[in-house]
């Protein structure tokens, strides 16, 4: 007959983040403000990270109540500067129990105009801002076990669109860089996964539908079986892969893209 | 500010035709290369030199080369 312990040791995982301090990026619009007010209500302790003051600001007032904290910081200004800035955190709050990245730029360009500074801009903001802030994570004192980071990806690092080479390059990159993590940081109980949602309506999305122009944009919400996405749909794929739910998953995509990849 | 000519020189490159060929008048309709690639790479160039992201229906509802001009107003100077 099973022990108390044993049964419990094997009953399901929670999806509760409560006593969990995480840090979210790009918290002051998108995806990255609708991932801190849900983790806020699944009782997590945000730092919410983000670069404009009143739309963070925005962000803190939208969370429910619980001890957060919120910086003003542009990532790519100096990325040498990240793992310091990370430890910083971890010393006024205590250690971290989680990294979500949502923080990134989009970049519809032809590769005819592309140029070492578009180029450099972008890989510095969505991908090498990402592993520094993971280097700080990493660093003994600044997290604690279990940890969970989740890097945000995009369908683009699976699938190819015309003018989409640099923000394809930069979210593919993320995706293979949170593989190589997975398994350098397994050792310290980290993990690291990535989500990789499809179009969702966002800030960001709105320049998208600007440059493409209705028709092309309709086109590609008609390639997504369940239509445009909006944050809160990529949220829950957020939160589970913080969660004890996901203690085993390491080192995967997971596309939250409403079947827009299926096809 | 961008002079005219530069500007037109700019929708060159885009459309990989020769430097100085570009009058102004010619319809967008009648360039091989202008396309809705063209359309994003004009986009992209307006951004980085003024810092403006252009609606691309704004540019298809545009007949001529010196249309996509007015679209930026006193941005472009006539000389």
């Amino acid at each position: 007959m099973e022990t108390l312990s044993a049964v419990n040791s094997n009953s399901v995982p929670s999806l509760s983040l409560v006593g969990r301090r995480i840090v979210v990026t790009g918290a002051s619009s998108g995806i990255g403000r609708a991932t801190a007010v849900a983790l806020s209500q699944l009782g997590a302790s945000v730092i919410a990270v983000g670069r404009n003051p009143a739309r963070l600001n925005q962000t803190m007032i939208t969370m429910q109540p619980g001890g957060h904290s919120s910086y003003l910081l542009d990532l790519a200004e100096d990325i040498d500067a990240l793992p310091g800035v990370v430890s910083e955190w971890a010393r006024n709050h205590g250690p971290f129990s989680g990294l979500v990245h949502c923080a990134g730029i989009e970049m519809t360009l032809p590769v005819r105009q592309m140029d070492a500074v578009s180029l450099n801009k972008i890989m510095r903001v969505n991908t090498g801002a990402a592993l520094m802030l993971v280097k700080g994570m990493c660093q003994k004192g600044n997290y604690d076990r279990p940890c969970s980071v989740v890097m945000i990806s995009s369908v683009a690092a699976l699938t190819g669109q015309p003018a989409h080479s640099a923000y394809s390059a930069s979210k593919g990159a993320l995706s293979a860089m949170s593989r190589s993590l997975a398994m350098e940081l397994a050792r310290k109980h980290i993990r690291v996964n990535t989500v990789c949602p499809g179009q969702v309506a966002t800030e960001m999305d709105e320049t998208v539908r600007a440059k493409l122009g209705s028709e092309k944009y309709e086109s590609i919400i008609a390639a997504h079986p369940l239509g445009l996405g909006r944050p809160i749909d990529v949220v829950g794929a957020i939160a589970f892969l913080l969660s004890d739910a996901s203690s085993w998953i390491t080192g995967t995509d997971l596309i939250v893209d409403g079947g827009f990849t299926a096809q | 500010m961008m002079n005219i000519k530069k500007f037109r020189n700019e929708i060159e490159n885009i459309i990989e035709c020769k430097v100085g060929s570009l009058h102004g008048g010619e319809m967008l309709s009648e360039l091989e290369d202008w396309d809705s690639l063209a359309v994003l790479a004009f986009i992209a160039m307006i951004d980085k030199n003024f810092g403006i992201i252009l609606d691309a229906e704004k540019i298809t509802n545009c007949k001529t080369v010196d249309d996509l001009g007015a679209l930026l107003g006193d941005l472009i100077s006539r000389k």
